[in-house]
């Protein structure tokens, strides 16, 4: 060991020497320039994140006409004949389907029907979503049926993409995607919120395609070994106005060894 | 040294130590949301959270893990041994933070318990690249709140030296575990050559400082005494420094050597407080004073001076012309000597 001649005794006021406090001084600016360099480095180095919005803070009420299909959605106009499919999801980790039971038991049916509901919104790259709170907030607003959107076939299709949660991906987390978050995008799907697969292409443009098993019903616990993994999904597409459902056989889904490249 | 169980003792050093401790993280959680929110400001406060006390948790244990060979190397780094738990707490509550924040953020409110989530929600434990990583940071985190916990003169003195010591040295696995679930985690999707370059820096120093002190304690070890079986010569008188000592290891055990007054002394090296070296401490007020944090002992008993009640072993010397011999046998702990006159 390096010989101080200096005896620093923690209770013994002015043990502590000239030689002894340098090497203090040294190390305690050596250390500070480290956590200066470490904020600048892990800060930084950062990827971007998306502009992606979750308004937790504020509620927004909307209206549309609910359909179910399988996933519900409220179908509402945004311009003269234009319609955006806002996909409708709970509080939390979980379904939009507890808050709607009330208004299904005294309805029967909610398919069709004109529904306000408030809550807060979670937008992204063209699709909006809307997390419901409480089941106060959704008001049957008339028991008249208006058309809803029917899907439009397209071709079997097989695409390279990841699977994700839409909360967290359109807004919620940040990022919403990738290894980092797939055990929540896990609790999410698991919890029945939808899953989606994102295909990004060579210009940075993305796609979004509802997931659902071979007969077009709900898959949630079947996909959650390929969450947040890049993979290849192969399916039958079809459009549902401004959103892609494509029909899959879980066990058709390939795994690709690679890193995730969507935006 | 204290009678009775405070919280913390306070003293003017300490006071600097934490409040050194208390500017430096908070200059760091401002400084990396001061650069995120200017060239990243679409981040989110709970990502930013967990992001700046994560990496401000790994930084500290660096710095935390080359306290302890630096010492060993240079005693003039010994004040900050001296309150380096305060450091580990500290370290402890910023990686509080980022688990706490990351449980709730990906496993809360749910479908099934967060802690159960941590482990079930990725099971792809048979794969390298998509290990769960949250697993290895989880127990990480329960190493060091054990720690964190623990780090107190109530446990060192009820668990004991040497069982609180090995306690402690489980920050070695919990170091082990942060590296594995950053470059695990963090690092398959935050790729960059910088950050990644940082740990391994970090990583070099911190292992090489130990393998350096550890060369030099062993060297300790390899020192030669010879002799009969009942004494063995150990050095020269003149290769101890007045009120100092010199470490022997005879049979497995330190023993120190001090020099004082005109007399020679032997007791057992390692101070019952934490386990210091007491052959690196001097004779202060009569007293042998441990470098670590001040647990004094007299030479000839090996007894801390009352009203304190600390003992360690002693031992027999005999000097042959200029020569020191020692009994290997040690002596009952604060068992009377008489001191070796020279």
């Amino acid at each position: 060991m390096k010989k101080n001649d200096e005896f620093y005794v923690p209770y013994i006021d002015g043990s502590l020497g000239v030689k002894t406090k340098q090497t203090l001084k040294r190390f305690t600016i050596i250390a500070l320039l480290t956590i200066i360099l470490g904020a600048l480095l892990f800060s930084y180095t950062q990827k971007p994140f998306k502009n992606s919005t979750f308004e937790l803070t504020n509620s927004t009420k909307i209206t549309g006409v609910f359909h179910e299909n399988p996933y519900p959605m409220l179908r509402v106009e945004v311009a003269k004949n234009i319609y955006k499919n806002i996909l409708l999801l709970g509080f939390g980790k979980s379904s939009a389907n507890p808050f709607l039971e009330k208004l299904q038991n005294q309805v029967k049916d909610l398919n069709g029907k004109l529904l306000s509901i408030e809550g807060n919104l979670i937008y992204y790259n063209g699709k909006t979503l809307i997390q419901i709170t409480d089941e106060e907030k959704i008001t049957l607003e008339n028991q008249a049926i208006s058309s809803i959107p029917v899907n439009e076939s397209i071709n079997n299709m097989t695409l390279q993409g990841e699977i994700i949660d839409p909360k967290c991906y359109f807004g919620v987390m940040k990022p919403g995607k990738g290894k980092i978050h797939r055990s929540c995008a896990v609790r999410c799907i698991s919890g029945g919120i939808p899953p989606v697969l994102v295909t990004t292409d060579s210009n940075n443009l993305s796609q979004y395609f509802l997931l659902t098993d071979l007969k077009g019903g709900p898959i949630n616990n079947d996909i959650l070994p390929y969450i947040g993994k890049p993979s290849k999904v192969k399916g039958y597409v079809e459009k549902m106005e401004d959103w892609h459902i494509i029909k899959i056989d879980v066990s058709d889904i390939l795994e690709l060894n690679k890193k995730s490249n969507i935006y | 040294m204290g009678l009775d169980y405070q919280l913390v003792l306070w003293n003017k050093f300490k006071k600097t130590y934490d409040k050194i401790i208390v500017l430096a993280m908070l200059l760091y959680v401002i400084l990396f949301a001061a650069i995120t929110l200017t060239f990243n400001s679409e981040t989110s406060i709970e990502t930013l959270i967990i992001r700046a006390f994560g990496s401000l948790a790994i930084i500290m244990l660096h710095i935390i893990l080359i306290i302890g060979p630096l010492s060993r190397l240079n005693s003039s780094f010994l004040p900050i041994l001296y309150n380096r738990r305060h450091l580990g707490v500290s370290m402890f509550i910023a990686a509080l933070i980022h688990g706490g924040f990351s449980i709730f953020q990906f496993h809360a409110l749910g479908d099934v318990n967060p802690i159960y989530s941590i482990f079930t929600s990725n099971m792809d434990y048979g794969s390298l690249t998509n290990f769960p990583f949250q697993v290895l940071g989880f127990f990480a985190l329960l190493i060091l709140f054990v720690l964190a916990s623990t780090s107190h003169d109530f446990f060192l003195s009820n668990l004991s030296a040497k069982i609180w010591k090995r306690l402690h040295m489980m920050v070695y696995i919990a170091y082990a575990l942060i590296i594995a679930h950053v470059f695990l985690g963090a690092f398959q999707q935050e790729t960059s050559t910088f950050t990644i370059g940082l740990l391994i820096t970090g990583f070099i120093i911190v292992s090489g400082l130990h393998l350096v002190s550890a060369y030099k304690e062993h060297k300790v070890d390899k020192t030669s005494t010879n002799g009969t079986e009942n004494w063995l010569k150990v050095c020269d008188i003149s290769e101890i420094e007045e009120d100092r000592a010199k470490i022997f290891t005879i049979q497995n055990e330190r023993v120190a050597i001090f020099k004082y007054d005109g007399k020679l002394s032997a007791i057992h090296n390692v101070c019952k407080h934490q386990g210091g070296p007491l052959g690196e401490g001097k004779i202060i007020d009569g007293c042998i004073t441990c470098p670590w944090h001040g647990y004094q002992y007299l030479p000839h008993n090996g007894q801390s001076p009352p009203p304190f009640t600390e003992k360690v072993s002693t031992y027999q010397l005999k000097l042959e012309n200029k020569t020191v011999f020692i009994n290997p046998k040690a002596f009952d702990e604060g068992t009377e000597v008489e001191p070796c006159k020279y």
